[in-house]
């Protein structure tokens, strides 16, 4: 019966196994993806939270960073949840209250991964999100570290 | 009118209006946006905000912007406002922001033109109230009838933030500038209730908000100060004998604290400010002191349905009404609780229950009258709100 009293301490182990490991699934949901003009190979969790909260328009090596953001998904629902720390609709609401205080102009938005890509490539300094699946030709891949 | 608001948001809503907010000129995207809201306000005693709410009345705010990112980073935009609320605003367009912003870097950027001032959690984005859960914001700090006085300055702002390692995010913004002299607001209807009645009111104001994002999720912490120096000049009829009215401050500043928590669906506020206001009027002294807070919570139990009450409190320690502070005219305490449902992204209708006591005489600018309560007021006011809107 003795071994009987590890069970909970097993079954906490494990949870805690998997809490872990479905954070490094949502992590790796998504991609960030930059215009070939970035050139920073990596970025920081706060420096991309930054960028995409409209308080930075640089990335530390100097590079112009401009987000472009989906308008939903499960990509967008990650890279929320993962970097900035907001649902959809308190981002939106921050974007506006930004906008009708005059104090930043609406991030571009867009439908797919497509047109992330397709506006990453046109765009100096732009920096997106996609799904990690998704490829992205002509863009540069960073790591978030 | 509240229904006919209603179907215009609805046909206005059927399209994806965020396709109509851009266009594109000489290379420069011009972003606009813009936003109606319609009011309606049902009081069961004491008229209140100069309205005849005790028979129900409705009150509408509107606002259109444009701007554009010239370089990356010099930007410019404005906006223009209107609100017709009780004898507040009269439909008279204001331009509620008008400037040029070139951020150098993101530790520095200034700000110059007619600037939103920062101050508290929502000084600067007191008139957009679908950025709320609330109809009405917490009228302790937010009054309706004083916000013309603080929201904007003509100046200039220096602003910036920084990201120390491991101790979170510090902005920071200075400004200094002239206030708005606006004729249209509470300050100056409760004077003309008296007899004042002023032909200019504004001055030079300047200060400085600094918040703390701590490196625990969705925490923001700050504070912000104000000092104000204002001159008024108009006429004056007591009892039939006509005279020149002057008003100038003699010390006047506002501190405030506040801090906010935002987790998931839960959101959380926390406000506290100090007002003090020493002028001279017509050569005598006149001093009020007033403490104002609310904490508020909200929850988005759904996706187009969001939660919330707050409680607002507001009381002069020191009124030059001649009343003690614990007279029901030198404070009003609120408690509210609100509904926000959220038709589509862009629109939206609240609901919002309103249980106060006290009514702040005229004096203290806090939404009670005498022109609009002749027959003296009631202790205890409830109100129901209601508001209908969209924005683009």
């Amino acid at each position: 019966m003795n071994h009987l009293r590890h069970i909970p301490l097993l079954s906490l182990a494990a949870a805690t196994v998997l809490l872990f490991a479905s954070a490094s699934v949502r992590a790796a949901d998504v991609k960030i993806i930059a215009n070939d003009s970035v050139q920073a190979s990596s970025v920081s969790p706060d420096e991309l939270k930054r960028v995409f909260l409209l308080t930075k328009n640089s990335l530390e090596d100097g590079s112009r960073a401009e987000p472009v953001l989906l308008k939903g998904g499960a990509a967008h629902e990650a890279f929320l949840r993962e970097f900035l720390g907001k649902t959809d609709s308190a981002l939106q609401t921050y974007y506006r209250s930004l906008v009708f205080t005059g104090k930043a102009s609406m991030p571009k938005t867009v439908s797919t991964d497509a047109e992330v890509v397709s506006f990453v490539v046109r765009t100096k300094g732009a920096i997106g999100y996609i799904s990690v699946s998704s490829i992205a030709p002509g863009a540069k891949t960073l790591e978030v570290k | 009118m509240l229904l006919a608001g209603a179907c215009a948001v609805s046909a206005l809503s059927a399209q994806d209006l965020s396709n109509y907010t851009s266009f594109t000129v000489d290379g420069k995207t011009i972003q606009f946006h813009g936003f109606v809201s319609e009011g309606f306000a049902y009081t069961n005693d004491n008229n209140y905000l100069t309205m005849d709410t005790s028979n129900g009345s409705f009150f509408t705010e509107a606002a259109l912007n444009a701007s554009s990112q010239i370089s990356d980073k010099f930007r410019v935009g404005a906006q223009v406002y209107m609100r017709d609320i009780g004898h507040f605003g009269q439909w008279a367009p204001e331009l509620d922001w008008a400037m040029g912003d070139y951020r150098f870097t993101s530790w520095f950027g200034v700000r110059a033109g007619k600037v939103k001032t920062t101050f508290g959690l929502y000084n600067d984005s007191q008139d957009m109230e679908f950025l709320q859960t609330w109809a009405l914001l917490p009228q302790s700090i937010y009054a309706v009838d004083q916000r013309s006085s603080y929201i904007a300055h003509t100046g200039a702002d220096l602003y910036g933030s920084v990201s120390p390692k491991k101790i979170g995010t510090l902005s920071y913004v200075v400004w200094a500038g002239k206030n708005p002299s606006d004729l249209n607001g509470g300050y100056a209807y409760a004077l003309s209730t008296i007899g004042v009645d002023y032909t200019t009111y504004g001055g030079r104001s300047e200060g400085a908000d600094l918040r703390w994002a701590p490196p625990v999720s969705g925490l923001l912490v700050g504070a912000s100060y104000m000092s104000r120096d204002v001159v008024g000049n108009g006429t004056a009829d007591f009892g039939g004998v006509s005279m020149p009215a002057h008003e100038e401050s003699n010390k006047e500043y506002l501190q405030q604290f506040y801090g906010q928590y935002i987790h998931g669906n839960f959101h959380a506020d926390a406000e506290y400010r100090r007002y003090f206001r020493g002028i001279l009027f017509n050569g005598s002294q006149v001093t009020d002191d007033d403490r104002a807070w609310y904490a508020s919570a909200a929850y988005r139990v759904h996706k187009r349905l969001e939660l919330g009450s707050y409680y607002s409190h507001f009381v002069d320690v020191r009124p030059y009404t001649g009343l003690s502070p614990d007279n029901p005219g030198s404070y009003v305490h609120d408690k509210v609780v609100s509904a926000r449902f959220d038709i589509t992204s862009h629109t939206y209708f609240k609901l919002e229950g309103h249980f106060m006591s006290g009514y702040a005489e005229y004096a203290l600018v806090r939404g009670f009258y005498a022109p609009q309560n002749p027959n003296g007021f009631s202790p205890t006011t409830h109100m129901l709100a209601m508001r209908m809107g969209f924005d683009f």
